[in-house]
């Protein structure tokens, strides 16, 4: 039948490609390093990490097209997808993986089990909880890296520095994301009673109910803060929009969004991780360390940043005090 | 069984559909009928006189106004929903493809059938006994079905589809058979075929038949009992001697008697 | 290709519950984003605590079963239209497995998981895609030889003829509305047992994990049905996870040619029209009578 000799050869076809691709990325003389890179969705944040992250390699001498070669795939939040990546980057036997986000770092780990691939994780908020290493200080065998964990507390320092009478602070966030889920247990379990606020929650299962949840918060709330969360990122905008309306003081968790227009944060510096990722990567590579004599990190540089206009378009004054200490982000 | 033990009895149907709206319409009217056992009846009238209308109601279809009752066998099972008459009801519809899966294969329908009434279980459903039956059952057409036990129904033509039905509806020996306009979607030698087949399976299994049809010859021709229909309503009962002999302008002149208008339906008239 | 292999396997579980549903009962369930994600939390969430991983499994099934009834219950008793059912379902369960989870993630990496047990018995690494496909291939033949008796018992028998011809099936004194309940309720019992699956072998169940389950369960039927033309059980099941694995295979390749993932579902939209169209424009072709547009 010519039907069936027609899909014949095109899964003839298919499986020869399949078969032949990876077999064609092995003639190399001079030593090539393959590294490959994995985030869950493309996002400035995590585009800024892996940006430092390469930069990072840059700086230690490993020359992209010379040195080192990156090969770099994004699920774009599909988990199904991201485990055929996963399998996919263990298939080649790349000298190191680096998996950004913690959905892909667990694929990654999973994947690799049994293999004596090295892999550094950046950007996983809680990568005890997520089973990659044993403890914070000690990683495992075969995998270390640097959490996005950002300290609340001097978060919620700045807030009170910038709005003193804050009574009820609102969040909004993704309960589906762990990252936000530790943030806002930590923010409702041990700061808020220390600090006398009352906590206002917002959640948003989706992009599309990021805007349902902002409004939901308007005439409850002294001013709005929303942790390290992907959806609520991705439909910033519809934030910003309820909050210049409104007057309500919005203060973001990393530096992108403040660029973005949130007033001010204390931010996490994604460029400074995948850096930070990428001097892991190197001592791994020379061979000076293996992952399990690297200590894995946290992130300790929260620099306040401040939006001055964005804070104009809230209607908040942010005391000269904070601007002199802070990164003044320009629009 | 002798052949005037009451098999169905229709008391007081009345089914009004669209009720309160300005479609409203009455499709019975109060019917009464009383079937025995062994009755060969083919009913006809015009479009809308509620023919097929009184099969649903036999069947269950839907429950009749208040006061109606069906009773089969003596059992009351007046409201009770469609599956649960289908224990005393085969039926054979107008359409082929309504009667039989055609997905399946002879032998899964079949076996569909012969459980007709009963709960399933969890066992083979069927097994060298259960094809025997079914091949006995098929071998009497003279379709050469009974060797193709295995072939899948979509792929019969409609004339041996409708045969399919018919051993289906009568497999499991149903208390009454009710036929709608089963043989109108066929072209005319495959309709005599089975029609021919649908006398041989009603005389070798006695079986009681309600024989809706257009067709006032056939209606003459064939059955123990003719019965005609108006507006919801039984404007003609004739048993066996009575409409013995009639042709079809005694029939018509007997139906403008006993309903007071002119009839004036070609398509039965002509014999479609 | 040896992954597509164990992909094929484990989806085509997924595939062949969205088959038992949309097929044989014509029943479009879109319960089983949800009832996968319950199926994988469950376990997860039992394994993290301790049980044992058969246990966990057993319960995932449990829980699936459980789902699918419901969305069965919906539609028959409170006359919810199947899509609706379905999506109702799936909107719910996405907060019930939150709950199940305490969390959007549970983490099996530091976990004895199937995977790990069966590795240990063979002298293999816990990683080796040998040990994912004996365990997805073992349960995929179990399945199949168990709907295959199944389905051709009196119960599934009928449950076939309900999707075939509802009609029919009730005018021969079957209770249609109990086959959609038992339809509903294996299908997902599947469907979360894949989840279960595939939550131990990625070492993680997450609150995302089923999105677009439905999809792929519903492109691997049709792409099945198209390339085998299945006639009869047997080779319906084995259509069903035929399609799921040319499905993934077409994914993995189109990942190791460097195409964005972003553009893979219009891959996968592209994918499912040409296996649809394909029969279609044979037929005309042909000349031959085409039937008039299906409106599902």
């Amino acid at each position: 039948m010519k039907r069936k000799k027609v899909l014949t050869a095109i899964i003839g076809i298919a499986l020869v490609l399949a078969l032949a691709l990876p077999l064609s990325s092995c003639a190399a003389e001079k030593k090539m390093y393959t590294v490959c890179i994995t985030q869950i969705v493309t996002h400035p944040d995590l585009d800024n990490h892996r940006n430092g992250f390469m930069d990072g390699m840059a700086e230690e001498g490993f020359i992209e097209g010379e040195d080192i070669a990156y090969i770099i795939r994004n699920p774009e939040g599909d988990m199904t997808v991201a485990a055929s990546i996963a399998d996919y980057f263990v298939s080649i036997k790349p000298d190191l993986i680096h998996a950004i986000t913690t959905p892909c770092a667990q694929t990654v780990v999973a994947a690799a089990e049994g293999t004596e691939i090295p892999i550094v994780f950046g950007t996983v908020t809680d990568p005890v909880a997520a089973g990659l290493i044993p403890s914070w200080t000690e990683a495992a065998p075969y995998v270390t890296g640097v959490s996005d964990w950002a300290d609340v507390p001097t978060q919620i320092d700045l807030i009170i520095e910038i709005v003193p009478d804050c009574k009820n602070l609102g969040i909004i966030y993704n309960a589906g994301e762990t990252n936000s889920v530790v943030q806002r247990d930590e923010l409702v379990d041990e700061i808020a009673p220390d600090y006398g606020l009352t906590i206002v929650e917002a959640t948003a299962a989706s992009t599309a109910d990021v805007y349902a949840a902002a409004m939901s918060l308007v005439g409850r709330v002294d001013a709005i803060w929303v942790p390290t969360d992907n959806t609520v990122f991705s439909a910033f905008d519809s934030i910003l929009k309820v909050v210049e309306e409104n007057d309500i003081p919005f203060f973001g968790s990393t530096t992108a969004m403040v660029e973005a227009g949130a007033c001010a944060g204390a931010g996490v510096d994604y460029y400074w991780i995948g850096q930070q990722c990428a001097y892991m990567a190197a001592k791994i590579l020379r061979g000076e360390a293996t992952p399990a004599e690297i200590t894995p990190m946290t992130c300790e540089m929260l620099i306040p940043a401040v939006n001055l206009a964005a804070a104009e378009r809230m209607g908040v004054t942010i005391p000269q005090s904070v601007i002199d200490k802070a990164q003044v982000i320009e629009e | 069984m002798g052949k005037n033990k009451s098999l169905l009895q229709l008391k007081g149907i009345t089914k009004v559909f669209s009720r309160g709206t300005v479609d409203e319409v009455k499709a019975l009217d109060n019917i009464k009928l009383d079937v025995n056992a062994e009755d060969y009846i083919t009913i006809i009238g015009s479009n809308g006189a509620g023919k097929t209308t009184m099969l649903n109601a036999v069947a269950g279809v839907f429950p009749p106004e208040r006061g109606g009752k069906v009773i089969i066998n003596g059992n009351d099972i007046t409201g009770l929903s469609e599956y649960k008459h289908a224990a005393y009801v085969g039926r054979v519809y107008q359409d082929p493809n309504i009667g039989t899966a055609a997905k399946m294969t002879i032998e899964e329908n079949l076996a569909m059938a012969v459980l007709r009434g009963q709960p399933r279980r969890l066992r083979a459903a069927s097994n060298k006994q259960r094809r025997e039956l079914f091949r006995s059952a098929l071998a009497p057409l003279g379709l050469g079905l009974e060797d193709r036990l295995n072939a899948f129904v979509g792929t019969l033509s409609s004339g041996q589809r409708q045969a399919v039905a018919l051993v289906m509806a009568t497999i499991s020996k149903p208390a009454l058979l009710l036929l709608d306009e089963h043989i109108a979607n066929l072209d005319p030698k495959t309709a005599q075929i089975v029609l021919e087949l649908t006398e041989m399976i009603v005389k070798k299994e006695k079986m009681t038949t309600m024989m809706v049809t257009h067709n006032m010859e056939l209606a003459l021709r064939y059955g123990s009992r003719l019965i005609m229909m108006h507006e919801g309503k039984i404007v003609v009962d004739l048993n066996q001697e009575q409409k013995a002999g009639l042709t079809i302008n005694d029939l018509v002149t007997a139906f403008e008697k006993a309903s007071g208008r002119r009839f004036i339906e070609d398509k039965i008239l002509l014999r479609r | 290709m040896s992954f597509s292999f164990y992909e094929g396997l484990v989806f085509g579980l997924v595939a062949i519950g969205v088959y038992l549903t949309l097929r044989v009962l014509a029943f479009p369930d879109l319960t089983v984003d949800g009832s996968y994600t319950l199926g994988g939390a469950t376990a997860a969430v039992l394994i993290a605590g301790g049980i044992s991983p058969i246990l966990a499994m057993l319960a995932a099934i449990g829980v699936g079963l459980c789902a699918g009834f419901i969305t069965g219950l919906l539609n028959t008793k409170l006359r919810l239209p199947a899509l609706l059912a379905g999506i109702l379902m799936m909107v719910g369960l996405w907060s019930i497995n939150l709950r199940v989870m305490g969390g959007a993630n549970v983490s099996l990496l530091r976990e004895v998981t199937l995977f790990d047990m069966v590795a240990d018995f063979l002298g293999l690494s816990s990683g080796s895609i040998v040990v994912s496909i004996i365990v997805a291939f073992v349960f995929a033949v179990i399945v199949f030889f168990i709907l295959n008796w199944f389905l051709r018992t009196e119960i599934g028998l009928s449950l076939r003829a309900s999707g075939d011809n509802e009609q029919m099936v009730r005018s021969l004194g079957v209770d249609t509305d109990k086959n959609i309940l038992l339809g509903c309720s294996i299908s997902n019992g599947l469907v979360a047992l894949a989840g279960a699956v595939v939550a131990q072998g990625q070492g993680f169940a997450d609150v995302g994990m089923g999105i677009g389950m439905i999809v792929m369960g519903l492109a691997s039927v049709i792409i099945g049905e198209a390339l085998f033309r299945p006639r009869g059980v047997a080779r319906l099941l084995v259509a069903a996870v035929g399609g799921a694995f040319m499905y993934r295979l077409f994914i993995t390749i189109a990942l190791r040619l460097g195409m964005a993932p972003g553009d893979l579902k219009m891959i996968t939209a592209m994918l499912v029209i040409i296996a649809l169209a394909i029969p279609y424009i044979q037929k005309k072709l042909r000349h031959e009578w085409v039937p008039p547009a299906v409106r599902w």
